[in-house]
């Protein structure tokens, strides 16, 4: 953990498996009530990190556990942010389609759902995909 | 603690499952077993007693998802109930308080789907 001036910083690396997904998620909750937020919205930042760490794990990197993804906590004191980086399979913003969720009630299917949670329960969610390296940035203000 | 654990029992015809812990991607397939094993041995009515879950990612709302139909198809539904804030604001969010019935205690569940029978 790093800490400076009004700001600090917390990073985590795990193997690119499920079963670390309660590890990550507890980290966040923590991290989120210790930041000042109450503990229903903390309890939704954590949401948001499964989903987000859920995504790295089954999609960019299909499953293989053999992989590393790497987190870190940004605080300052108007927000926290959740970075995720990873070396597998990218997105960007531009491919990102939520689903529309008076539609989706109409003909519910699978799929979309973490994004959608992920973007409902955080103020802004950016994916960005590099050479080698792509992130997912979730960013939650602090009242 | 283990990541979860599913007590199923049978109350009034009705199969009451209660999941114990997290459901996400690394448990799902744990909580989509109990469901099927209701399934294949035709129990319909089913409960979700949610009053121990302290989470479910989309991972498990996609394990809901994609039973429901079957079970409504034979005449029966997945119900839930006792569900804590942050369940209900996940299953709220996504328009799942509009597909899937809602009750607030077991009791109260179990006394609509006696109505029903």
């Amino acid at each position: 953990m790093r800490v400076g001036g009004d700001t600090s910083e917390f990073r985590l690396t795990i193997p690119s498996q499920t079963r670390y997904l309660n590890l990550v998620t507890a980290v966040a909750k923590r991290g989120a009530v210790a930041a000042g937020l109450d503990d229903s919205t903390a309890a939704k930042v954590s949401i948001a990190m499964d989903e987000a760490v859920t995504n790295v794990i089954l999609h960019a990197y299909h499953g293989e556990g053999d992989h590393q993804v790497e987190i870190g906590l940004n605080f300052t004191p108007s927000r926290m942010e959740i970075h995720i980086w990873h070396s597998g399979e990218g997105m960007r913003d531009d491919q990102i389609l939520l689903p529309d969720p008076s539609e989706y009630v109409k003909h519910p299917r699978k799929g979309g759902l973490g994004l959608l949670l992920m973007s409902r329960f955080m103020d802004e969610v950016r994916f960005h995909q590099g050479v080698g390296r792509s992130e997912c940035c979730m960013i939650k203000r602090i009242p | 603690m283990a990541d979860l654990s599913i007590q199923v029992r049978e109350a009034d015809g009705v199969s009451i499952l209660k999941p114990s812990g997290f459901v996400n991607a690394h448990t799902v397939r744990q909580f989509e077993e109990a469901l099927e094993r209701l399934v294949e041995a035709k129990r319909y009515a089913i409960l979700l007693n949610c009053s121990d879950l302290a989470y479910i990612s989309s991972a498990g709302l996609g394990a809901i998802m994609g039973l429901v139909e079957t079970v409504r198809g034979n005449g029966g539904d997945i119900l839930l109930c006792d569900l804590q804030e942050n369940v209900f604001a996940i299953f709220d969010t996504l328009g799942f308080t509009q597909l899937y019935r809602v009750f607030p205690s077991e009791a109260e569940a179990l006394a609509v789907l006696s109505g029903e029978a």
